[in-house]
């Protein structure tokens, strides 16, 4: 597990040092945190196929047993299945899986969600690395001071 | 004479892969003789193979196998190699104040179309091109717009402003020349907080010089926001087994709410 969560780490270092562009429809930086890389493991309770945006919720337990409903968010229904999802067949309400994401800026229980491990292992991305659709790393123009 | 013997030893001895390979890439051609740009295409992007193959990795989703694929651009983002954008100096700080406020005043995120450039370069959806002697149809899955481009047509004298402004084109050889007028002043042309006047004025060369690629090659004028035209230069990558798809994006749009939701709550999304 500590190996699997320091590839994660790595992931979310290599992501934010790399994130050079793109998101379905707005900027990332507006919502997220790409400083608060997040991951999270449990039970899949509702999944919304929406546009602009899909969503789905986990409840997460903490050590205490406590359990909090967390928000995902990622890519609309059309990118989705271009990038190997299968609604209702993918993932159902009640699978576990982890998610690895980016925290968002109101501290609330919502990330945004980059990568799924599915109950079966399997990996896919659910949503676009950090930095997307923030404009780039510069603006488009630069103005003297 | 010599160098005609060799270069006919040369053609007899190269394999024949090489000539059915040279026809594989060859251009296809309309009845009229003209390139047909009929297909679907990917905007942003310079890689060859299916929407699969080309978008792996760090790229629109894929499987994350090839970690080496590169990002494609949202239509938020700069297409690479790019220059720099020519604004007026009031022009360019209302650019960067747009800039700075994370693409909060992005139109899209209001689920306004994206007018042009910025839809033909964005890599996340695919488009299509259907080319008719007398027409040429595009259609972009984003937003669900569309383009009816009439050939060597006259730009009508009732315009409307238009979020996709009125679009005219003709072939210059192998070339279309599309030419776009009629814009509102309520879109971005390419890239953050890229905005414009009403006397926008863009001209458009599709050139497909292969297969699998159209080069795209874009002046946008206007006199009101811009020293001078900026040029920008874009291709697109045919996605052969790829189909549009339905975006309606005014289903369940949350992002304005939690735009006004976090400034409220003080959250700070000035760019560091």
């Amino acid at each position: 597990m500590a190996r699997k969560l320091s590839g994660m780490w790595r992931l979310a270092a290599v992501l934010t040092l790399l994130a050079p562009a793109l998101l379905a429809h707005h900027s990332f930086g507006a919502e997220y945190d790409a400083t608060k890389p997040v991951t999270l493991t449990g039970v899949i309770t509702k999944i919304d196929w929406t546009n602009p945006h899909s969503y789905f919720f986990i409840d997460v337990k903490d050590d205490k047993g406590k359990v909090a409903n967390w928000k995902l968010e990622g890519y609309p229904p059309s990118v989705l299945s271009r990038t190997g999802w299968k609604k209702d067949v993918t993932m159902k309400v009640g699978d576990t899986v982890t998610v690895f994401g980016w925290h968002a800026r109101d501290g609330s229980n919502w990330a945004h969600s980059r990568e799924v491990t599915l109950e079966n292992g399997k990996k896919l991305f659910f949503g676009p690395p950090a930095g997307t659709g923030d404009g780039g790393n510069t603006p488009a123009v630069e103005v003297a001071k | 004479m010599t160098r005609g013997l060799a270069a006919t030893v040369l053609i007899v001895l190269l394999p024949a892969s090489v000539f059915s390979q040279a026809k594989k890439n060859a251009v296809p051609r309309a009845s009229n003789g003209k390139p047909d740009l009929t297909g679907v295409w990917q905007g942003g992007s310079d890689r060859r193979g299916t929407w699969e193959e080309a978008n792996t990795g760090f790229g629109v989703g894929g499987t994350g196998q090839d970690s080496a694929a590169p990002a494609a651009p949202s239509s938020n983002d700069r297409p690479a190699g790019r220059e720099g954008a020519p604004y007026q100096p009031w022009a360019a700080q209302k650019v960067l104040d747009s800039y700075n406020k994370r693409a909060i005043d992005d139109p899209t995120s209001r689920c306004l179309p994206s007018g042009i450039p910025r839809i033909v370069t964005l890599g996340l959806f695919p488009q299509q091109i259907v080319q008719t002697p007398t027409q040429i149809v595009m259609l972009y899955e984003y937003m669900n717009v569309f383009r009816v481009i009439p050939l060597n047509a006259k730009h009508p004298d009732d315009l409307i402003p238009a979020y996709m402004g009125n679009s005219v084109g003709h072939w210059e050889g192998d070339t279309l020349v599309v030419d776009v007028t009629g814009f509102n002043d309520k879109t971005w042309l390419s890239g953050t907080g890229t905005f414009h006047s009403e006397e926008l004025h863009i001209t458009e060369r599709f050139t497909r010089v292969d297969k699998d690629r159209i080069n795209y090659d874009v002046t946008m004028e206007d006199p009101k926001v811009l020293t001078k035209p900026w040029i920008l230069h874009s291709s697109l990558m045919l996605r052969e087994g790829t189909r549009l798809q339905e975006y309606v994006c005014a289903e369940n749009n949350q992002d304005p709410e939690s735009y006004e939701k976090l400034l409220k709550d003080g959250a700070k999304i000035t760019r560091q």
